[in-house]
């Protein structure tokens, strides 16, 4: 089964998969259409920061079993088997809030939902592109991630290719890249985080 | 909810503090909100590797080397960096440029009788200028020669030249060096629009050439624009001489009306001055129940009012807001550049007028007065008048003016540092020899809210002069210094023994106010002026620069002149650059085998002070000197 695999340490911060996601869960499936459609589109996915700048892209796990799940009183929240992946029954939802309680990561947020005929403020989470993968086609985040952030992937196949890179990085040193010479991105991220302590008042 | 030290991360400034606390109290959102709300910031864009040049893309280019790696014209990390930091430096030089072709214009009007209240206050520079561009003053009224003097400038701006006639201000092997290179400037616009041609799809892909003509065309800025925007400012509106002020939120008053001048051009603040001092309307401030007008600047206009008038200093960029904040200023007047679109919403907490004068700026939330030499000075009074009239909408338990201000002196002109000197640079030039000097650095440019608003110019600045070191700064960085107490005589005690001594002989601060950010050219001509008294190369003489705090395309194309001209500059935001190995490369190594000059990226200022002196000392060494 595949799943959405999140590798922080490649994140640019760009934003991007926030923009494909609200675009993939408009009326109008386009950029152009969604920021102007009267019920604005949200994203499910978060990119976060954090203490030294670095972003996170912040994302529902579709746990099993999920706390969100559990906490859930009038059982809206149920698993699609052939993904796996924790979805909502729009209906159901009394927006109580005691999923995104449950949550631990925070990904869960309340919104109008412009897909559902009714005006109703709801609990809004990733449904992983269930739509679009019926269609053939990945989640929106992946397809939007050009910094290999956001794999969707067997989970072991990742964890294996992360095996390998661990293990490179056990020869090179912490900084593997291009056998131990520091990326742009890794610069880069050291130097904002450089600018944030010194931010930082003595 | 901001704690104390979210405050003190912010600012180190204590008005800033202060104020910053009342903006929170107020629930007005400053830029540091507003930054906080962007983060985490485009990692594509941080590192130049996104281009929107054109409608097949935007592209971008993966920095982990997995994804793309070219875009989709086939444009790799290289050239796009390069064609990005390009069309930052022809932003950066159009600002100047544009800024100095306004001062032009003023000078044709006044020249030609249509500029009533301008007046040429400088005839003996007006008429040292108009010898530069061969024109004879010989038995000719200074209208005559401001005509003549002002088409010949407008010509600077065509294409008609080979080179800019100022470029002679440089040292032979300089322009010789720029002759070889093909980076000789050739027209002031003729530079910004080759860069946006070079820069468009299918033109210039190679890299170098690409930085080669961003050098041509900060030039083009350096010993073109801004130059002229230096010089004609001070034909019109006067030669700075020292001049004893003082600067932060303190210079608002209680009991006064507040006038804050904001921008870059003198052109509408000297109008504004002029009325402010009329009798009638201080007769009517106080008919109103105030004791007097005050007009107080900020950023670069309130520079060009202080260097020239002793006009006390609000503040710096990132002081902008805040000034706002104390709920005292009866009306601001903006021109351009800087000015934060989101003044409007701040100014609208209070009772503040917003008054925008130029006609190619306009903001939301501003009251939109279009000035223009014709109209300058009757539109001056009116504006004046009504900021007088709004006085007493002040709402008193919403004012608070949060320390008192501190002395400073600024006026630090050339031709000032000259006459101080007793009238050549030649007691510099044995000050530096002798090692009581031991080199002079130009702290400039911006703030920044990713850096600690001054933490950047005041440190650096600190320990450059207490390594016997002169600092001459501009700008923001100039606010920050005055601010922090530099820029008094006394400071000299804060400077190493032998700057301390040069100080006290010549009864100056350690640290010399030359001016607004397009005056950075009084810096670059100071340093030419010693290069040519000694025979030498800029790039011989152990100089340095460096903007702690950048954050404009201005100062990118300010630290480029710098940089081609000869002179080390060290910046504390990173340019965005780091995508393309080479690019990063050149600017940092490669261009000292070019132009005898680098670039250097150090964001604490103790460390960027350790570069800066191991730099003075090997240039020190160079010459022989200890």
């Amino acid at each position: 089964m595949k799943v959405v695999f999140v590798r922080p340490e490649r994140c640019v911060g760009c934003r991007q998969c926030e923009l494909a996601c609200a675009v993939a869960h408009s009326r109008s499936q386009t950029l152009a259409g969604a920021v102007f459609e009267p019920r604005s589109p949200q994203p499910r996915i978060h990119i976060g920061v954090g203490a030294l700048g670095e972003p996170f892209p912040n994302r529902c796990r579709h746990c099993d079993p999920a706390p969100c799940q559990a906490a859930c009183l009038p059982g809206a929240l149920y698993r699609e088997p052939k993904t796996g992946s924790l979805l909502l029954n729009p209906d159901r939802c009394i927006r109580c809030a005691s999923c995104a309680m449950a949550c631990p990561f925070g990904v869960i947020r309340f919104y109008d939902e412009p897909l559902q005929a009714r005006i109703k403020v709801l609990a809004h989470k990733c449904d992983n592109c269930v739509t679009r993968r019926r269609h053939g086609q990945v989640p929106a985040c992946v397809e939007a991630c050009k910094a290999g952030a956001l794999l969707f992937s067997e989970l072991n196949q990742v964890l294996a290719a992360k095996t390998r890179e661990v293990a490179r990085s056990a020869s090179f040193g912490p900084r593997a890249e291009a056998a131990g010479e520091p990326g742009a991105m890794t610069v880069l991220r050291e130097f904002r985080a450089r600018l944030v302590e010194l931010g930082e008042a003595k | 909810m901001l704690t104390s030290d979210d405050i003190r991360n912010r600012t180190i400034t204590e008005d800033g503090q202060r104020m910053l606390e009342k903006a929170e109290h107020d629930q007005v959102r400053t830029v540091w909100d507003r930054y906080q709300a962007q983060l985490p910031q485009c990692g594509f864009c941080e590192l130049g590797l996104s281009c929107r040049n054109c409608a097949m893309g935007p592209c971008r280019i993966d920095p982990f080397g997995e994804g793309p790696q070219v875009g989709v014209c086939g444009a790799d990390a290289d050239i796009i960096v390069a064609r990005n930091l390009g069309r930052m430096i022809a932003a950066g030089a159009a600002s100047h440029s544009d800024h100095g072709r306004d001062l032009v214009e003023v000078l044709r009007q006044v020249a030609e009788g249509k500029a009533p209240g301008y007046q040429i206050r400088e005839e003996g520079k007006l008429r040292a200028l108009a010898a530069e561009f061969g024109i004879s003053g010989d038995g000719r009224g200074k209208e005559a020669v401001a005509l003549d003097l002002a088409e010949a400038l407008e010509e600077e701006f065509g294409t008609r030249k080979k080179e800019l006639t100022l470029v002679r201000r440089a040292p032979e092997q300089r322009r010789a060096l720029w002759t070889k290179l093909g980076i000789m400037p050739r027209g002031i616009d003729r530079e910004t629009s080759e860069m946006m041609h070079r820069t468009h799809m299918g033109v210039d892909n190679n890299w170098q050439s690409l930085l080669l003509h961003g050098l041509r065309n900060a030039l083009s800025d350096g010993w073109g624009g801004s130059l002229i925007a230096t010089e004609v400012s001070d034909i019109l509106f006067g030669v700075p001489r020292p001049v004893h002020s003082k600067v932060n939120l303190g210079v608002l008053k209680t009991d006064q009306v507040n006038i804050l001048l904001h921008g870059h051009n003198p052109i509408v603040s000297e109008m504004i001055a002029q009325a402010a001092t009329d009798d009638d309307l201080v007769a009517l401030a106080k008919a109103k129940g105030a004791a007097g007008i005050n007009l107080a600047g900020i950023c670069c206009t309130g520079n060009e009012l202080l260097m020239r008038r002793g006009i006390p200093m609000a503040g710096n960029h990132l002081t902008t807001e805040l000034a706002l904040v104390t709920g005292a200023v009866e009306m601001m007047f903006v021109d351009y550049q800087c000015i934060m679109p989101a003044l409007g919403q701040v100014a609208a907490c209070y009772h503040t007028r917003m008054i925008s004068t130029s006609d190619k700026a306009g903001f939301p939330r501003m009251e939109h007065h279009e000035f223009h030499p014709d109209n300058a000075r009757e539109l001056a009074r009116k504006l004046v008048t009504e900021a007088i009239e709004n006085y007493p909408r002040r709402v008193p338990g919403k004012v608070k003016i949060p320390v008192e201000p501190v002395d400073m002196m600024a006026g630090f002109s050339v031709e000032a540092i000259v006459a101080a000197l007793g009238g050549t640079v030649q007691p510099l030039i044995d000050a530096i020899v002798a090692g009581k000097i031991r080199g002079a650095v130009g702290v400039v440019g911006c703030n920044n809210p990713k850096i600690r608003q001054d933490y950047g110019h005041v440190n650096l600045t600190r320990k450059l002069i207490a390594h016997d070191i002169l600092v001459v700064d501009t700008g923001c960085a100039a606010v920050a210094n005055a601010r922090a107490g530099f820029k008094v005589a006394e400071a000299a005690a804060l400077a190493g023994p032998g700057l301390r001594e040069v100080c006290g002989a010549l009864g100056i601060p350690p640290v010399l106010h030359m001016g607004s950010c397009v005056d950075n050219v009084r810096i670059t001509m100071l340093a030419a002026a010693l290069a040519n008294a000694l025979k030498m190369d800029i790039s011989d003489l152990p100089l340095a620069a460096a903007a702690p705090e950048w954050y404009s395309e201005k100062a990118i194309s300010i630290g480029c002149y710098a940089v081609a001209s000869g002179i080390y500059t060290v910046l504390g935001p990173m340019p965005p650059v780091l995508g393309s190995k080479n690019v990063t490369q050149l600017l940092t190594e490669g261009l000292e085998k070019v132009v005898g000059a680098t670039f250097a990226v150090e964001p604490d200022p103790d460390l960027a002070a350790d570069l800066i002196i191991a730099h003075i000392n090997r240039k020190r060494a160079g010459l022989g000197l200890s």
